[in-house]
């Protein structure tokens, strides 16, 4: 398989089927990225969208000194903080959509619990999967700094979660009563 | 209390495949018989299986745009003979504003390197470094100290000298005690060509009561620090071709990512050195003393007449003290002698009177 890397360059040459490959393998997952970090679908696919576009701007600025990856991220990261300041600008945050509300909740409801910087972290790690040196270059913190983070996040996640499947049972068993 | 030979985090990372495999290997022999680390591994484990409850729909993510302005091919063999071109000047402008170069030795060294970087170009570099490799590199300090009548017009005349010959101050303090005069103290840095003539004019601020010049020659340690310098390009640059072409597993680019950011961070402190010797080289660094001639102006009838009564009010007080003190220190013993020759004194007194 051609590495990112070299698709990258290719389509720096002018290749359009080179960008076409890089847009399906990181389409999903730039959308999951977003859509995992804000309320409104329409939005993460516009910024999934946008961070190509991005990417189509800069190319003639690319340079082949870190992974397509990190570099993708990156964008998006930045893309994701111009967001949320327009957010907060803004009027206060639509109400989240129905969809949302499932089985994911407990899980969601822990990490906004979490520090910011740590549940960035954990959720780069988990779901982006990127590893401790990608996540230091793109949050431009040690390698070390991002371990003990990562560390901390999951113990307080831990914590956070460990009441739910209790507190679930009470309430199913009160229910059950009649 | 018992000790585990892998900390909590290191445990973790082992779980992420984030260990080296030296490590990895410890690790994984300490969790097999460790069950405080297998109940932490068991804990991240199960945090990582909760956090994958949440999965987002993916595949409502719209597809590729119609329009991609894809960039156009760029004709990249004229782009190389330019960026060929520009290198070389630079290097060119590098060279002779380094320094006005240097030793046999060095200078062939550097040609090897130039040469097999851009073999077209290597002959070029290397007249200009034969043209230069016998004049040294000398970077001079130099060390003036001078008395004035008149410090302000002195300090107002150097700042000019200064600004004139384009120099600046790295350094100034002024001093101005009440019993003495003035003095200044300032490191002035002068470009090189503008030394002889800016030292000229600042011996005219007064009587020059000491002056120092010393060059220390520089060239070998310029040009091997060129040499280093151009060597760690290479290597930058063969790393640069190793990451673009490379097909490998994640592991061997991240090896490859990390030597780049090493030796690019090399070739950051050897500019900075480069940069800071180029500094002594291009500079004088001129240390100057600036004193005024501080003359005590005589004394009014009053202002002596105040300083009598003042010393003798001071004579007064230092006898009254010092009397003090004499009865302080001899006084027992005088009361104690007193006490034991009063009787036999007054005694052999009566026998006298006697006779």
């Amino acid at each position: 398989m051609v590495s990112d890397e070299a698709l990258m360059l290719e389509f720096q040459g002018g290749s359009r089927e080179a960008f076409e490959e890089l847009f399906a393998r990181y389409r999903e997952p730039l959308y999951g990225f977003f859509r995992r970090r804000l309320e409104s679908k329409a939005r993460a696919d516009d910024l999934m969208q946008e961070t190509f576009l991005a990417v189509i701007r800069a190319t003639s600025r690319y340079q082949p000194r870190a992974l397509v990856r990190t570099y993708l991220y990156g964008i998006a990261i930045k893309l994701l903080a111009a967001e949320r300041r327009r957010d907060r600008r803004s009027d206060p945050a639509p109400e989240p959509e129905i969809a949302n509300i499932d089985n994911s909740l407990w899980v969601r409801r822990a990490l906004e619990q979490l520090d910011p910087q740590e549940r960035e972290i954990l959720m780069l790690r988990e779901y982006e999967q990127l590893s401790y040196s990608e996540i230091s270059d793109l949050l431009r913190l040690p390698v070390n700094t991002v371990r003990s983070r990562l560390f901390r996040a999951r113990m307080s996640l831990k914590n956070h979660l460990e009441p739910i499947p209790n507190r679930d049972r009470k309430g199913a068993s009160a229910e059950d009563q009649p | 209390m018992k000790t585990h030979p892998i900390e909590q985090e290191e445990l973790m990372a082992y779980l992420d495949g984030e260990l080296p495999v030296q490590r990895a290997a410890e690790a994984a022999a300490h969790l097999e018989n460790c069950r405080g680390c297998q109940s932490l591994a068991a804990d991240l484990q199960g945090v990582q299986r909760r956090l994958l409850e949440w999965q987002v729909d993916v595949g409502q993510a719209s597809g590729l745009p119609k329009e991609i302005p894809v960039p156009e091919k760029r004709p990249r063999k004229v782009w190389r003979w330019a960026a060929a071109f520009v290198s070389v000047g630079v290097a060119g402008v590098l060279v002779v504003s380094l320094g006005q170069l240097n030793s046999r030795r060095a200078a062939l060294q550097g040609d090897r390197i130039v040469t097999a970087r851009l073999p077209k170009f290597a002959a070029q570099e290397r007249q200009v470094a034969d043209a230069l490799m016998s004049v040294p590199i000398i970077a001079r300090t130099s060390e003036i100290t001078i008395t004035t009548n008149n410090f302000d017009q002195s300090r107002s005349a150097m700042e000019e000298i200064v600004k004139r010959r384009n120099g600046y101050f790295g350094q100034l303090n002024v001093n101005a005690n009440p019993n003495s005069g003035r003095t200044l103290d300032a490191t002035l840095k002068i470009p090189a060509p503008q030394r002889e003539p800016a030292i000229a004019e600042l011996k005219k601020l007064g009587r020059v009561e000491f002056e120092s010049q010393t060059g220390e020659e520089v060239t070998a340690q310029s040009m091997d620090l060129e040499a280093r310098l151009s060597t760690a390009h290479n290597t930058e640059q063969r790393l640069t071709d190793i990451l673009r072409n490379r097909t490998g597993k994640l592991s061997d680019v991240l090896a490859v990512e990390e030597s780049l950011s090493r030796v690019r961070g090399e070739i950051e402190k050897m500019e900075a050195e480069r940069k800071a010797l180029a500094n002594r080289v291009d500079f004088l660094a001129l240390q100057i003393h600036l004193q005024e001639n501080y003359r005590q102006k005589p004394d009014s009838i009053v202002g002596r007449l105040r300083d009598a009564a003042a010393s003798g009010y001071e004579g007064l007080v230092s006898g009254i003290t010092g009397a003090i003190l004499l009865l302080l220190k001899a006084g027992p013993s005088l009361i104690f002698w007193a006490v034991v020759l009063f009787f036999p004194a007054r005694f052999a007194w009566r026998k006298l009177r006697r006779r």
